[in-house]
């Protein structure tokens, strides 16, 4: 995670000419005092050392981002309880954070434990934002999330992506011994689990946008076929009731729809189900392959694509089939759309004589933007700010990574997990 | 009838820790010669129809003439052995991106599935799946496995 800050850094600090959009991001500092507590005593101890874990956690948070930057934060500088809501800004103006991010952490007589947060400009003497929570002591990681997201929102008028969840497929041993199993995990790395047990091949796992739910595709009846499984109660069914190979889950963005691929004929098109059951609505019907469907963010539109002009590329149609149009038009072909959740952009892997890079068009397919210089690189996943897409990279011997990367530029930064890992899909913020 | 057969081939391929789950299996009568009954018939199989693997160009599920001399081949053994299933298996292009690998292993297993009934097999006796850009090596190819 320091590594990811410095590059970063670096990345605004030296020239723009790495980054391929033209503008780098100006970066806000952000002063954080450790979290406090109006608690004493022993209680008051374990709270401060809430607020001092909660604290690092959100430095860290903000590291990782392009927009803000953390001053170094002291386990000294702590303020008083007062001071979380009334902060003495002539104290900080001379330390030169444009940002004051203070907070508090308190428990409560029912066992649970109470954090607010408060963002102030520091030059203006204002306060930008407050959030408070009271959740489980267990939960506190959430908590600190949430601040996280606070100060970015503050900054950049977009929701922080700290408090989503990440699923992809972990891998373990090369070649067709290889075993494979449904991960998940903050996107932090932290509470990582396997949800599925590796007896049988796995692709592809979509989640819903609050994470509740979890949809991939399982080969253990012997074909290729979508799960859909409950996370919290580890239940699961198959998504369709029909005997024929399906794939490419995506859900609708307010969770209600499943859009896929199933062949009923010879060839895969797409389809739609509610994610709660019903009969599969058939969206498509040319004798082409077409696959990944990906909702825009007003569930209007489906991007999809299709190699019925001979390769594959990208389409736009309205959610209900109607209106298919081509979007995208360079060499090579084009796959794996998935719209951006603010709508401004699809990101896609392109083929060609470059090999397999991450790219992303506005959705009327103009300003065409490659990301990575691949030559292997597959699956993007928007990040819930649309600011950062995941993807998968093979590497030497057939393994795969996952690897982040600043729609505005910069290098990819490896995703740390303890497999090797491929079909990364990230969830929406977290309610 | 079938069915019996099915049944003895998959749990004495899957080996002696299934036949040890199933014991009323081996109350069926002689193990050892079904063994090699299925391993002689997907020799069989491999030898008479000229391969068990069928290839395509980059990107597309067309049968080439080559393809469609080994599937005919094969379309008059499996005719002859009604007691078998097969199981057609699709892959996609190496380097393709991994749901399109998926349905095109799919289109390309299909290709081979319609073909063989076109040739008279009964729908009944084949069954096809794809596993798209996995189990690397084969690619742009169709596997029939007689089971």
């Amino acid at each position: 995670m320091k590594r990811l800050s410095l590059a970063f850094l670096l990345m605004v600090a030296g020239t723009a000419a790495q980054a391929q959009q033209a503008t780098a991001p100006a970066v806000t500092s952000v002063e954080i005092p450790p979290l406090t507590s109006p608690d004493t005593g022993t209680r008051g101890n374990e709270m401060l050392q809430i607020g001092w874990d909660a604290t690092q956690l959100i430095a860290s948070d903000l590291k990782q981002t392009a927009e803000l930057m953390p001053l170094k934060i002291k386990r000294e500088d702590y303020v008083s309880y007062p001071e979380v809501t009334a902060p003495s800004f002539g104290k900080w103006r001379p330390l030169g954070a444009k940002l004051l991010l203070t907070g508090f952490v308190q428990s409560r007589s029912d066992g649970r434990i109470a954090i607010g947060c408060y963002v102030y400009d520091v030059s203006k003497g204002t306060e930008l934002a407050r959030k408070g929570f009271v959740l489980p002591k267990s939960d506190w990681r959430r908590a600190a999330h949430k601040c996280s997201a606070l100060a970015y929102t503050a900054v950049t008028g977009t929701p922080g992506m700290f408090d989503t969840r990440i699923a992809y497929v972990a891998e373990n041993g090369v070649g067709d011994g290889k075993v494979r199993r449904i991960a998940f995990m903050d996107s932090d790395g932290a509470n990582h689990k396997f949800l599925t047990s590796g007896n049988s091949m796995v692709m592809k796992p979509r989640l819903s946008p609050n994470a509740s739910q979890l949809a991939y595709v399982s080969f253990d009846s012997g074909r290729p076929a979508i799960k859909l499984l409950d996370v919290g109660a580890g239940q699961e069914r198959p998504l369709v009731s029909v005997d024929a190979i399906n794939f490419a889950p995506r859900f609708s963005p307010d969770g209600s729809q499943i859009a896929f691929s199933m062949m009923l004929g010879p060839n895969s098109d797409i389809y739609v189900v509610g994610s709660g059951g019903g009969t599969p609505r058939r969206l498509t019907t040319s004798p082409a392959v077409d696959t990944d469907p990906s909702f825009s963010p007003d569930g209007r539109t489906i991007v999809f694509e299709s190699d019925r002009s001979g390769s594959q590329q990208l389409y736009v149609m309205n959610a209900d089939g109607s209106g298919e149009r081509r979007i995208s038009f360079g060499p090579g072909a084009y796959a794996a759309p998935e719209w951006s959740p603010d709508g401004q952009w699809i990101a896609f892997t392109s083929r060609n004589q470059y090999g397999r890079r991450i790219g992303i068009m506005k959705p009327d397919g103009t300003e065409e933007t490659f990301l990575t210089n691949g030559p292997a690189d597959d699956s993007p996943a928007w990040a819930a700010n649309s600011r950062e897409i995941m993807f998968a990279r093979l590497v030497q011997g057939g393994r795969s990574a996952l690897y982040r990367i600043n729609v505005s530029g910069g290098d990819p930064q490896k995703v740390s997990i303890p497999q090797d890992g491929s079909d990364p899909d990230w969830s929406g913020a977290m309610d | 009838m079938r069915k019996t057969v099915l049944f003895l081939t998959l749990a004495l391929a899957a080996g002696s820790v299934q036949a040890q789950v199933l014991p009323f299996l081996s109350k069926r009568g002689p193990q050892q010669p079904v063994v090699q009954g299925i391993d002689a018939l997907r020799a069989e199989f491999a030898t008479l129809s000229g391969g068990t693997t069928v290839y395509y160009g980059p990107g597309n599920a067309v049968l080439t003439p080559p393809a469609r001399t080994v599937l005919t081949a094969q379309a008059a053994w499996i005719r002859r052995h009604p007691e078998v299933v097969v199981r057609i298996e699709g892959y996609g292009d190496t380097g393709d991106t991994r749901d399109h690998a998926l349905a095109i292993g799919a289109k390309r297993a299909e290709e081979v599935r319609d073909y063989l009934v076109l040739m008279g097999v009964p729908m009944a006796q084949v069954s096809t799946t794809s596993w798209g850009g996995e189990r690397s090596g084969l690619g742009r190819a169709v596997t029939i496995l007689v089971r």
